[in-house]
């Protein structure tokens, strides 16, 4: 990559204000941004830059910062370099905006995210359950949703009792140690 | 949905009728089911329905030890797990800054590119199957199962290898590896013309596929299509060549383009795509011998072992497309989350969903299978 376009990024970014630059390597580019003005960066990038594919949408749940991070991956097909694009909104309310109008593969990955986080995008064309069609539970990736407790919660199958279970019980057998319990023993004395 | 939640809807009276496509059917890839609405035989309207191969790997991943996580990633897609433990391994190993010593690149090229032909024998046999044509779904099926044996041989596992761990790859090559890596690429060579006459220059094939699923460059690029289909539009792109990784930027190959756009297109692009990957291969297997060295850098005790905090983006062209991971360290002993991002998530869903209105029903099953959407990426 020539030196012109890492100049020509920069102009492109010093239009946009608090844009956090760092180049971690030859086609790697972190970009840190405000969450009001990763629209705007979005824009200026796919209009300006030749940052026509969205590669990806990812949202991490840093549950100690109460914030979810989301990431935008594009990747442009003419100067052969990747821009992720770090932005943090708060967890609650959970509702940030749709960048649709601007990549349309964005529909899959905001649906995703919020089909699995609970994070709403405003003026995202479809925002139905894809994967989890008959879920009642909470946002299942968030970070505390605990997995195996809701899973003996909603499920009885600790009271599956079988009659060889029971012919083993009466001859002094049976499980002596349920790993379930174990686990859930280890998950209580985690700090 | 499950059968006993479905209640038919009351419409206005109409000629349109729907249609559940899939999950159990002969004519589609994997669990995996698309609501058709229908006119005739023709669709106005098609909606996808996952979630039938939901596993929730993104979240077991989070309880996983990073080293546990490499028997878990190559399950995500079925037909071509090299590149799903690949990408994870890339993706630790910027995170951690790991060396992979050169040996080890070299065998990863081959591996990677052994899967890519036997996942795009079964995606032809899975074509041929949809317009009628099963003798080729049992030649694929076949001539991939030569190249399981090697994969055993050389791993252990014929589908799943867990062999590319973060550092290097598990094993060294056996003895005489390389001569029946020779030989099998000279066999399938010597397949391809009986698989042109066959399915690739039949005229059943070619009058049916041509003009089926059409989409131009402009759409493509709009819908996030990536990989072979992408190719199919007339752009020249490879994350081989383009974002080069292991020794791909050493290797010599073509990146085959053709311009129609559709299913016939799609389809001859991974035909061709077949000659370049026995290319490579035949590359590495020249070249292997005079490199030594280790096969893996040291890694600490795996079931006590902490990747430093950061992040990556690792990229790899599988057989599919682009295949990515977002992997995110906090310092522990497991990933903090590692985002999955498979081509066919975009194939799968909004690319069928557009490409399938104005096509008739007897397309739909050939145009999944010619986009190669592979359910479980969808689904994760």
């Amino acid at each position: 990559m020539s030196k012109s376009i890492v100049k020509w990024l920069d102009n492109i970014i010093a239009d946009v204000e608090g844009v956090g630059y760092q180049r971690k390597s030859d086609r790697r580019i972190r970009m840190d941004v405000a969450s009001d003005t990763l629209p705007t960066l979005l824009e200026l990038l796919r209009g300006r830059a030749s940052y026509v594919h969205l590669s990806a949408i990812t949202c991490v749940d840093w549950i100690e910062d109460d914030e979810f991070e989301l990431v935008y991956h594009l990747w442009s097909y003419e100067n052969n370099t990747l821009v992720s694009a770090h932005t943090r909104v708060p967890r609650s309310p959970g509702v940030y905006l749709s960048v649709y109008d601007i990549y349309h593969p964005a529909a899959f990955f905001e649906r995703d995210i919020h089909e699995m986080f609970g994070l709403y995008f405003e003026g995202s064309p479809d925002m139905e359950r894809f994967i989890l069609t008959e879920w009642d539970g909470p946002p299942p990736m968030r970070k505390d949703f605990d997995a195996e407790g809701w899973v003996q919660r909603k499920f009885n199958f600790q009271d599956y009792h079988p009659e060889w279970l029971k012919q083993l019980e009466d001859e002094g057998g049976g499980v002596a140690i349920r790993p379930e319990e174990v686990r859930a023993k280890k998950r209580a004395d985690k700090p | 949905m499950r059968p006993e939640n479905y209640q038919a809807k009351n419409h206005p009276p109409s000629n349109e009728y729907e249609l559940n496509f899939g999950p159990n059917h002969p004519g589609i890839e994997g669990n995996y089911a698309l609501q058709l609405k229908l006119h005739g035989d023709q669709i106005v309207h098609a909606r996808a329905d996952g979630g039938y191969l939901h596993r929730g790997f993104e979240k077991l991943m989070e309880g996983r030890l990073w080293i546990q996580n490499i028997a878990l990633v190559p399950r995500i897609c079925v037909p071509d797990p090299a590149p799903m433990e690949l990408c994870y391994s890339l993706a630790i190993e910027e995170i951690g800054g790991l060396e992979v010593p050169e040996r080890a690149q070299w065998i990863r090229v081959m591996q990677l590119e052994l899967s890519r032909i036997s996942a795009h024998l079964f995606t032809f046999g899975g074509h041929a199957a949809t317009t009628g044509m099963y003798s080729n779904m049992y030649w694929g099926v076949a001539d991939r199962d030569i190249i399981l044996d090697l994969f055993e041989e050389l791993t252990g596992g014929r589908v799943y290898s867990i062999y590319n761990i973060p550092g290097g790859v598990r094993r060294d090559l056996p003895e005489g590896y390389l001569e029946r890596v020779s030989n099998t690429m000279d066999y399938i060579e010597s397949r391809l013309p009986d698989y042109d006459n066959l399915f690739f220059t039949n005229q059943v094939f070619v009058n049916r596929a041509k003009g089926a699923g059409v989409m131009d460059q402009e759409q493509a690029l709009d819908w996030g299509v990536t990989g072979p289909n992408l190719r199919a539009t007339g752009l020249a792109f490879d994350v081989r060549r383009d974002d080069p990784y292991l020794v791909y930027d050493q290797l010599e190959f073509d990146i085959p383009t053709e311009a129609a756009g559709d299913a016939w297109a799609r389809t001859l692009v991974r035909r061709r795509e077949l000659i370049e990957s026995i290319r490579i291969v035949r590359q590495v297997v020249k070249a292997l011998p005079d490199i030594g060295g280790p096969i893996r850098c040291p890694i600490p005790n795996p079931l006590a072992w902490t990747v430093p905090a950061g992040e990556a983006y690792a990229r790899v062209e599988s057989s599919k497309g682009e295949t990515c991971y977002y992997v995110v360290s906090d310092g522990g002993d497991m990933p903090y989350r590692v985002h999955v991002r498979g081509p066919s998530s975009m194939h799968a869903v909004q690319v069928l969903e557009n490409l399938v209105k104005g096509c008739r029903i007897e397309d739909v099953a050939q145009i999944m299978f010619s986009l190669d959407a592979c359910p479980p990426e969808v689904d994760r």
